[in-house]
């Protein structure tokens, strides 16, 4: 596992880097999925470009808009006042991502970017309608998170290009979000399915304006469940509604049967947590309300 | 035994060896280091079963670092093993495992040991593989070991082909007892093959001096044991053989064979150098000594008032590519399989049987959990069936004082009954179902305290501490500290004047080794055989020099006092080791033979279970009825332990104990298909984390036992084993499913409520 | 491949070091440095037994290269006890009976130490995801909790 090393002080220098090295380089942020995959052989870079003195990607904007730099870390996320309220499932889905010790140091970059299909950050960004920025050598690029994700293990991002933040809008008035995940044990775990849900819902509180589900670990990348999503906007929002969303989004999902679960199993688990998480921001909407 | 009211044992003391542990200044194997060491890594086969069509290693001999890369070729050509011989060092002609070794590299660093092992090359033409029991067992199916007629075994076992021993008990006429019954009941369980999961990987340090003498540092937990091994594979005398153990990060059973010792001595031979040999995660989730995977078939006749007339079972360990324990497994497996249960007539088997996996060895309570998973599910679905209270059977068929146990044993101390009742009313048994999808269950069981001899050696030292030298090893139960206080005891002495030295193959007595729950029980009397031998000599001593009688001597207080006068024990011992040598003593222990009768068995290595303790387990816990998880409100489990000789650590033994059948009973299995495993690394291989584990209540019940010290009994292995019923019967109880098979995973769960249309 | 400079500092020590780049900061505690308190085992940050604290977070060390550590502050078991006193979590692990192995038990410790700097008053369940990431295989964690829990109660009635 033998590389050079490269330490950066500026992200100017760290994009001259990736771009002299393209793919016989890798970034390295927290390294909690990097260095595991080296020395399990999976990835062999001639070339890591630590990140960890490039100042300025590990900020955190949130007035109105937010801004994640790549370089938060899960523990950053899972702290933040304003992250607490509304926008909770960012910090339900960080705050099961592996141990403390894996949070203290794995970013948010990191993880779009290793772009596991069972990532649990992932899903509510994309309930968010995030979006990613790039910087390479030609410059900068934002790309829609869901453009963004491609495949298991793959993106958009080129191999001279750094993800340097994601970025969404702030919430709409009456809306919440929620996260749920299935394992089988209750930490450190990888998702055995997660969904992520974000709803506004109209000024009665009965009927949805709009509505995003992401299913994580039931198919190639994060999954959007665009269908239920269309058919729950702009009906009330009762125990059947949340049910047919549940099922459109189960007939949308390309599970597989894995050591982890089978096919079946993890269709049952949408099937389950897709009402569960919609009520939940039903609830918290209400709550808001009151 | 003490006539006053205890000073040390019976009391929560510190563990002796606490303060290394937390300063993180305690060495274990896996931290053992010697200048110039070389790394030492195992080349393993990636076929289940295929013949070696090539094996070079030219290219990795010439890597730069490499030392030494060893086969078959270069090591003698032995075959050893525990009750059957059928191992070799290096796969020899053939593989028979995915991950069996077929060679070994010693370099200077990891990453040239690595590169080494990348540039073996290998050629395999596979064989047809013997994937399960089913397969293993088929008319006509392909042999494991061709040679299986040829092999050293003792005679007892009964072999034939892919079956590598069957142990039998039969007990009057299981026919006509099923004839008397009023209702049978047949059912088939599986369990699935799961691993001690120890935090500190197996490792091992060799080196040899220029007399032709090597030291082997290795967390083995019989290091006699492997002590003998090695000379049998290197073809040495055992006394040129040192095996020290100077730490030990859990072993559970896993630890107890040799595992990579011989590597790093054969290394060490070769290169001339210390050599490290340390398992990945990998390694031993592949290859290392797992828990055997089962099959039970169980046959039970009841009346219609819930008396057990007639028990038939059989069980099957799928014990891998070498029989490893599997033998003594199968054996002690019938024993479990009848149950702490008076049953007049029983025919029960139990067979260990090749595959082309991992081999399989012992784990804490080896045929435990499996054969107990059976039968206590049985129970309830009896109980159900009869419309009895699940409690109620059994405290209609439990053994009692005096009872005979299934081989014709006498059982004394038998404190079930309690055990029973007290677990029961801890989960308020009285409303078994509090909630829909709730629900409590209840399993009960027994278990040995395994034989064997302890010997120590006891000095006092001038300045009055005292020194106990024994072979055992620390594996992390406190078993030792449980010893030295029964020393302390004895002597008259606080624990904290008591210093120990343990397990040295050269410097310290034998000791039949830290497995079967044995250790505290064994080596506890072998200091108080060694106490009896030094009043001797102290009294003697102390007589002359007080001028009074020998006879009216005693210790207390660290001081001889007779008559009025007293003289301390750091006294008596300068002056000894000024005239006589010094105050040293040995004593010796190894327990009494069972009665049993020997016409019950055949083919059984384990006929009886010594000094045995019983126990049961309660469980309350509630199902998400949609996702199938479980969250448990309240785990208790009574344990008869004779004796609590330190009630803190005997919890944590419990409280362990109990985190490991969970495991087992919900979430742990080693996966394989095809004759490999699917999840070799601990992202997949799902141990209870902090927040799987419910807290678990313990009641130590106290019927001493007659041999042990001051009446204890063995009690680290029995909280393993009734896990997986007692969740099984709540789970049953929660939503009227029966599964029988291991782990009861939340899909297994959820899935089956499924289809049965809930 | 060259060979990295590096100045680590480890339980207030400064230490020089030259090593190749792809080194882990376990690697080099436990081998360069002789600090075994620090353990290995499953190398891949399932397990914990490597927890270490960096600038007073706990990490996993076995993926953390010794690179990433220059310039930071690193505490390991070693250095937790002041002067020969054991650190109250250290006395409290013992006086608790959370103590079987140990093998866990550095990592668990600081871990532990770590989340009652930041978090005074917890839970029994807070206590526990805490030390989500620290896998203990002999204890079932009740009494590793217990300490803690123990640990934190005396801080807060100023013990």
């Amino acid at each position: 596992m033998s590389f050079e090393y490269h330490e950066p002080t500026s992200l100017a220098e760290a994009v001259a880097l990736g771009a002299r090295f393209g793919d016989d380089g890798r970034f390295l942020a927290g390294g909690t999925d990097l260095i595991i995959q080296m020395h399990r052989g999976k990835l062999r870079p001639r070339h890591v470009v630590s990140l960890h003195r490039v100042s300025g990607l590990d900020a955190i904007d949130a007035n109105g808009a937010v801004r994640l730099g790549a370089l938060v870390t899960h523990r950053a996320l899972e702290r933040f006042p304003a992250f607490q309220g509304r926008l909770r499932a960012l910090v339900e889905g960080a705050e099961v991502v592996g141990g403390h010790q894996v949070r203290n140091v794995g970013t948010v970059g990191g993880n779009i970017v290793n772009a596991s299909p069972a990532a649990d950050v992932v899903p509510v960004l994309l309930t968010l309608d995030a979006s990613v920025t790039c910087l390479g050598p030609g410059g900068e690029r934002t790309l829609r998170l869901e453009d963004f994700l491609i495949g298991s293990g793959r993106t958009a991002r080129r191999p001279d290009e750094l993800l340097t933040s994601v970025r969404f809008a702030g919430l709409a008035p009456r809306s919440a979000t929620a996260f749920l995940k299935a394992g089988r044990r209750r930490a450190m775990e990888i998702s055995v399915v997660c969904v992520a849900g974000r709803l506004t819902l109209d000024a009665s509180g009965e009927r949805c304006l709009e509505a995003r589900i992401a299913l994580g670990a039931v198919a190639p990348r994060t999954l959007r469940a665009h269908e239920a999503e269309r058919f729950l906007e702009q009906r009330a929002l009762t125990a059947e509604t949340l049910r047919e969303a549940a099922r459109l989004a189960t007939a949308a999902c390309q599970p597989i049967s894995d050591v982890r679960a089978s096919a079946r199993y993890r269709r049952l688990l949408v099937e389950t947590l897709v009402p569960r998480v919609l009520a939940r921001c039903v609830e918290r909407v209400r709550e808001q309300a009151s | 035994m003490a006539t006053s009211e205890p000073r040390v044992v019976g009391k929560s003391l510190p563990r002796m060896d606490g303060a290394g542990k937390v300063t993180g200044t305690a060495v274990y194997a896996a931290d053992f280091a010697l200048p110039g060491m070389l790394v030492g890594k195992v080349f393993r086969s990636t076929e289940p079963h295929a013949r070696i069509v090539r094996l070079d290693t030219a290219r990795a001999r010439a890597l730069p670092g490499v030392r030494a890369v060893m086969t078959a070729a270069d090591v003698p050509d032995v075959r050893y093993g525990g009750a059957l011989k059928d191992e070799t060092v290096f796969a020899r002609g053939k593989v028979r495992y995915v991950g069996q070794p077929v060679a070994a590299v010693a370099a200077t660093t990891r990453e040239a040991a690595e590169a080494a092992l990348a540039a073996i090359e290998v050629v395999y033409a596979p064989l047809p593989a013997v994937l399960d029991l089913d397969a293993a067992l088929a008319p006509g199916a392909p042999l494991i070991h061709e040679e299986w007629a040829s092999y050293t075994a003792i005679p007892i076992l009964h072999r034939d082909g892919n079956v590598c021993n069957r142990a039998r008990i039969v007990v009057g006429d299981v026919e006509r007892g099923f004839e008397e019954a009023d209702r049978i009941f047949e059912h088939r369980f599986r369990t699935g093959m799961v691993h001690q999961g120890y935090t500190e990987p197996r490792a091992a340090v060799a080196a040899w001096d220029s007399s032709g003498q090597v030291t082997v540092w290795s967390n083995t937990q019989l290091p006699f044991e492997v002590q003998n091994t090695l000379a049998e594979i290197l073809q040495m005398a055992p006394s040129k053989i040192r095996v020290v153990v100077p730490g030990i990060g859990g072993g559970f059973g896993g630890k107890l064979r040799v595992g990579v010792e011989h590597f790093a001595a054969f290394l060490a031979k070769a290169t001339g150098r210390p050599v490290k040999v340390i398992t990945t995660s990998e390694e031993e989730l592949t290859a290392a000594y797992p828990r055997q995977g089962t099959v039970v078939e169980l046959k039970t006749g009841v009346t219609k008032d819930g008396r057990i007339t007639a028990k038939a079972g059989r069980i099957w360990f799928d014990t891998g590519a070498f029989a490893g324990s599997g033998p003594g497994v199968a054996s002690v497996a019938t024993l479990v399989l009848a149950g702490p249960y008076k049953i007049p007539n029983l025919h029960l088997e139990g067979f260990a049987v090749y595959t082309n996996k991992t081999n399989c060895g012992s784990f804490r309570a080896p045929s435990g959990p499996q054969a107990n998973f059976a039968v206590e599910s049985q129970i309830d679905i009896i109980a159900d069936a009869l419309g009895l209270d699940p409690l109620e059977l059994r405290l209609k068929n439990i053994v009692r004082e005096g009872d005979e146990g299934p081989t014709g044993q006498v059982l004394n101390a038998v404190g079930l009954e309690e055990c029973l009742r007290k677990a029961a009313a801890a989960i308020a048994w009285n409303d078994r179902r509090p909630a829909r999808w709730r629900g409590k269950g209840l399993a009960c069981g027994w278990w040995t305290t395994t034989g064997g001899s302890s010997g120590v050696y006891v000095k006092i030292n001038p300045d009055g501490t005292v020194a106990l030298n024994t072979g055992a090893a620390e594996i992390g139960t406190a078993a030792l500290t449980g010893a030295a206080q029964v020393l302390a005891e004895e002597l008259g002495v606080d624990l904290a004047d008591i210093n120990v030295v343990s397990a040295d193959t050269f410097s310290t007595p034998f000791d039949f080794g830290a497995q079967g729950s044995r250790t505290a029980f064994a080596v506890g009397n072998a200091c108080r055989a060694a106490v009896d031998d030094l009043k001797r000599r102290v009294f003697a001593l102390a007589a002359a020099q007080l001028g009074v009688e020998p006879e009216a001597c005693r210790l207390a207080d660290k001081h001889v006092l007779a008559d009025g006068k007293r003289i301390s024990l750091a006294d008596l011992a300068r002056l000894s080791q000024q005239t006589g040598g010094g105050l040293i003593a040995q004593g010796t222990f190894i327990a009494p033979p069972t009665a049993y009768d020997s016409k019950r068995v055949d083919g059984h290595v384990y006929p009886a279970f010594h000094s045995p303790s019983f126990h049961a387990h309660a469980v309350d816990l509630s199902i998400d009825p949609e996702t199938g998880d479980v969250t448990i409100h309240k785990y208790v489990v009574a344990q008869d332990v004779g004796f609590a000789m330190n009630p803190t650590y005997i919890e944590g033994q419990i409280e362990g104990g109990v985190a490991q059948g969970l495991g087992q009973a919900l979430s742990e299995e080693i996966v394989y298909e095809n004759g490999r495993v699917l999840n070799p690394n601990l992202t997949d291989y799902k141990m209870p984390t902090t927040l799987d584990m419910p807290r678990v209540e313990t009641i130590l019940v106290q019927h001493p036992s007659l041999v042990g010290p001051y009446g204890a009994k063995g009690v680290g292995e029995p909280p393993n084993i009734e896990p997986p019923a007692a969740v099984a019967n709540a789970v049953a109880s929660a939503t009227a499913l029966r599964l029988t098979s291991l782990p009861i995973t939340a899909e297994h769960i959820a899935l089956a409520l499924r289809d049965a249309g809930t | 491949m060259s060979k990295l400079a590096l100045t680590l500092t480890i339980n207030g020590e400064r230490h020089e070091i030259l090593t190749e780049p792809h080194r882990t900061l376990l690697d080099v505690l436990r081998t360069d440095l002789g600090l075994t308190g620090t353990k290995e085992n499953c190398l891949e940050a399932e397990c914990g037994v490597c927890t270490v604290l960096l600038d007073g977070a706990a990490v996993n060390a076995c993926i953390l290269l010794a690179a990433q550590c220059q310039g930071r502050s690193v505490l390991t078991i070693e250095g937790l006890a002041r002067d020969g006193e054991l650190h109250p979590l250290q006395r409290a692990f013992i006086d608790h009976g959370a103590v079987q192995c140990g093998y866990c038990i550095p990592g668990m410790i600081l871990s532990a130490q770590a989340y009652l700097d930041e978090h005074p008053s917890p839970t029994e369940d807070d206590v526990r995801a805490a030390l989500a990431g620290n896998l203990c295989r002999c204890t079932g964690y009740q009494k590793i909790a217990e300490a803690v829990l123990a640990v934190a109660r005396d801080r807060a009635a100023g013990r």
